[in-house]
């Protein structure tokens, strides 16, 4: 296996990241502004930043086709910036939530996002021409906490989203006029606004980090505070799913976990690594890390030697240097997202992480 | 006794490696406000089981872990009257300076000697591994600490005493 | 019109500026209904846990420790009421008190390798916790038992009457920690951290 490409890009956590279509610009979320950095040859430079927000941003999303930024932060506001010769140019948002923004992503077909936020609302929000804003619509029930986060499905109209209250659910989004009637599917029939095609919750309740649909759409995975990820096959709207399964771990939480293919999931967190699940309707197993154990150490390699040892002793007072990891991300990793793939499958995905690191993995 | 330290210890740090998994969570109850959601206990389901590691009834550890902070409180061992002068005046020293230490609390929970309280912010800026180890000497140290600060005191006070009473004699 | 002074049937007293509006705010966050994070529990009674318990020491006697404490954990009584709890706590501590230091880690690593064997060390798990905070009361629990509740050893009855360091009673407390101290140790080691994430965020109290 190919080694990670690893880009230390500054000494704060990162909230969120995203990649352009072309590759060539990554949006990263730092503190209050959002950095776009370019690739110039191996690494990434500094090409701008976004300043728009007064608090923390939380999330953040680059519409691959358009080519638009959207951005929300902790202050209650969302913006969406569009690209144009002079920059990038914020365009208002009306989210109307009295709480923080935790959480934005771009439908596929990029005509909506959805925001998670603390206010117990997601906020659809689609471009109203006269006007020139981004207007929105709010799902309410029977979200009862702060969503942590939402993924689209791929018909753009389905909508899953992740919360405290232990919930993983999913949501019909659609608005007239702007989206086309989806077809019916696994998930049900006739979809209006703020249905609920689906509740799932796990045995063991922790709070739910990350949500995503399978590249079908057919199936959903979503991974809680309880150190497990549970995939759900729906069968039709009223119908109980086919399969829950629940696949609990010995590891510490996951944050983050991404889709590769139908019978893959590779999900990162608090372990600071990035791990491999495999398996179907029938049953769901971890099958390992992506991180080869046993590294020297990333960078220059330390020496076991007994030389080394006594002079570790000398110098610290103790036997060995622990205080860097052994895995590349230095600390817990925060998103996950396809970088290169064809169809569902995933040859390349990027991390990032709250030390500051992307890092782009070979699958 | 001192054969239960170490699995004591060990089991310390496997459950403050657990607790730690903090993430920046934006207050609820407040807008545009990031609060410890451990010290504002606004909503109960941010909040996780607190759980309590005991060595004996004299010395045990409290850790309630939320989804952005964790309080761990510390019981140190005192057996004697003497000791929990020693203790008190010791845990004060720290807390006076409290700003300098970053993860420690002004005031112990009660029931409890000292407190830390740990947030995501600490997390993001520190490694976590090295939080959990700080604090594991902390605990080790503690006690080293005030065995030796109780016999320098019982050395005084008998150089004292003998000092004062050489004349009488 | 009414001054403040006037006190009208509608005023709340004196203290009506303490009333945590908060919690009579059925919109607010702090309401939040804790009991929807778990699916509804069966309730269990104190008989059935005490019938449990004879069942599990009968498996002892007769040497099966192992199935003793599979029995024990499987049953756990989520729905009982703290009386049926603290029976289940010392059925499960006798069992964990009478399993040998050398058989603990072979004995776990069998049943987490059965099927459903990661739960039954979770709900152990629990119990270990559960029997630790319940020995740092002033009621003499050891629990070494990972699962059950704490049993009244012999010997910690009877405080001592010499004032000072306290006697017989923090030793055989502190001997029955230890257990459970090593007992954590291994679970640990065969179902790891995860174990304890979930011991943390599960809302079914054992």
């Amino acid at each position: 296996m190919a080694s990670p490409e690893v880009h230390h890009l500054f000494h704060h956590p990162i909230a969120d990241h995203s990649f352009s279509a072309d590759k060539q610009t990554l949006a990263v979320a730092r503190d209050t502004s959002v950095e776009l950095y370019a690739r110039t040859g191996n690494g990434f430079k500094l090409k701008d930043e976004l300043k728009g927000h007064d608090k923390t941003v939380t999330s953040v999303d680059i519409a691959l086709k358009s080519g638009r930024i959207v951005t929300c932060s902790q202050d209650r506001n969302a913006l969406v910036w569009e690209p144009s010769p002079t920059g990038y140019k914020p365009t208002l948002v009306l989210l109307r939530i009295n709480r923080a923004a935790t959480s934005v992503r771009w439908s596929p077909s990029e005509t909506k996002f959805a925001v998670g936020s603390g206010a117990r609302a997601i906020a659809i929000c689609y471009f109203e021409e006269e006007n020139d804003w981004w207007v929105s619509k709010h799902i309410k029930k029977p979200i009862r906490s702060t969503i942590t986060t939402v993924a689209w499905h791929p018909n753009s109209v389905l909508l899953a989203a992740g919360s405290t209250d232990a919930h993983a659910r999913v949501f019909s989004s659609f608005i007239k006029g702007v989206d086309e009637r989806p077809e019916p599917g696994v998930w049900g029939e006739r979809l209006p606004f703020n249905t609920v095609c689906g509740e799932y919750l796990n045995n063991s309740a922790g709070w739910v980090h990350a949500v995503s649909f399978s590249p079908s759409g057919d199936a959903l995975a979503f991974a809680a505070h309880d150190s497990s990820i549970t995939v759900v096959y729906p069968n039709g709207a009223d119908e109980p799913p086919r399969a829950v399964i629940s696949v609990s771990t010995q590891l510490l939480p996951f944050m983050s976990l991404i889709w590769n293919g139908e019978s893959e999931i590779i999900a990162a967190g608090h372990d600071c690594e990035a791990y491999r699940f495999k398996g179907n309707e029938r049953g769901w197993q971890l099958t390992g890390s992506l991180e080869s154990k046993g590294r020297a150490g990333p960078g220059d390699a330390r020496e076991e030697t007994a030389f080394n040892m006594f002079k570790q002793m000398d110098l610290k007072g103790k036997t060995k240097d622990d205080t860097q990891l052994k895995t590349v991300h230095q600390n817990t990793i925060s998103t996950i997202r396809v970088y290169e793939g064809s169809g569902g499958a995933v040859r390349k995905f990027s991390t990032s992480g709250v030390d500051g690191r992307v890092v782009i993995w070979n699958a | 006794m001192s054969q239960s330290l170490r699995p004591y210890l060990q089991c310390v740090r496997s459950t403050l490696t657990s607790a730690l998994s903090l993430s920046n969570f934006s207050s609820q109850a407040s807008e545009r406000h990031n609060v410890p959601e451990i010290e504002a206990k606004t909503s109960p389901e941010v909040l996780l089981n607190p759980l309590t590691i005991s060595r004996n009834e004299n010395e045990r550890v409290l850790i309630e872990p939320s989804i952005n902070s964790v309080r761990i409180s510390i019981k140190i061992k005192q057996a004697d009257e003497i000791e929990n002068i020693l203790v008190h005046k010791f845990t004060r020293f720290l807390t006076q300076r409290a700003e300098a230490f970053f993860i420690l609390r002004r005031k112990p929970v009660k029931g409890y000697d000292i407190s830390f309280l740990v947030t995501n912010f600490h997390t993001e800026e520190m490694l976590k591994h090295k939080l959990v180890d700080f604090i594991i000497q902390f605990m080790e140290e503690v006690d080293k600490e005030i065995s030796e600060m109780k016999l320098f005191l019982n050395a005084r006070a008998r150089f004292v005493a003998e000092s004062f009473l050489t004349p009488f004699d | 019109m009414s001054i403040i002074q006037q006190v009208s049937n509608a005023s709340l007293g004196d203290n009506w500026r303490t009333i945590n509006i908060d919690l009579l705010d059925p919109d607010s966050s702090s309401n939040f209904d804790t009991s929807a994070l778990h699916p509804a529990l069966d309730p269990v009674s104190e008989q059935d846990v005490r019938a449990l318990g004879q069942h599990v020491r009968q498996q002892l006697r007769g040497g099966d420790a192992e199935g003793a404490l599979r029995t024990a954990l499987e049953n756990a009584p989520y729905g009982g009421d703290a009386a049926a709890k603290e029976v289940h706590l010392q059925t499960v501590t006798e069992v964990l008190q009478s399993i040998k230091a050398s058989e603990m880690t072979p004995m776990l690593q069998r049943i987490f390798g059965a099927p459903g064997g990661g739960e039954l060390l979770d709900v152990l798990m629990k119990y270990l916790y559960k029997g630790m905070a319940s020995s740092s009361s002033p009621s003499s629990s050891s629990t070494p038992a990972k699962r059950a509740g704490s049993n009244l050893t012999p010997q910690s009855t009877g405080f001592s009457q010499m004032g000072g360091r306290p006697g017989a009673q923090n030793e055989s407390s502190g001997a029955a920690m230890s257990v459970l101290l090593s007992w954590h140790e291994k679970v640990v080691d065969v179902a790891g951290l995860g174990c304890i994430t979930r011991c943390m965020t599960d809302f079914r109290k054992v």
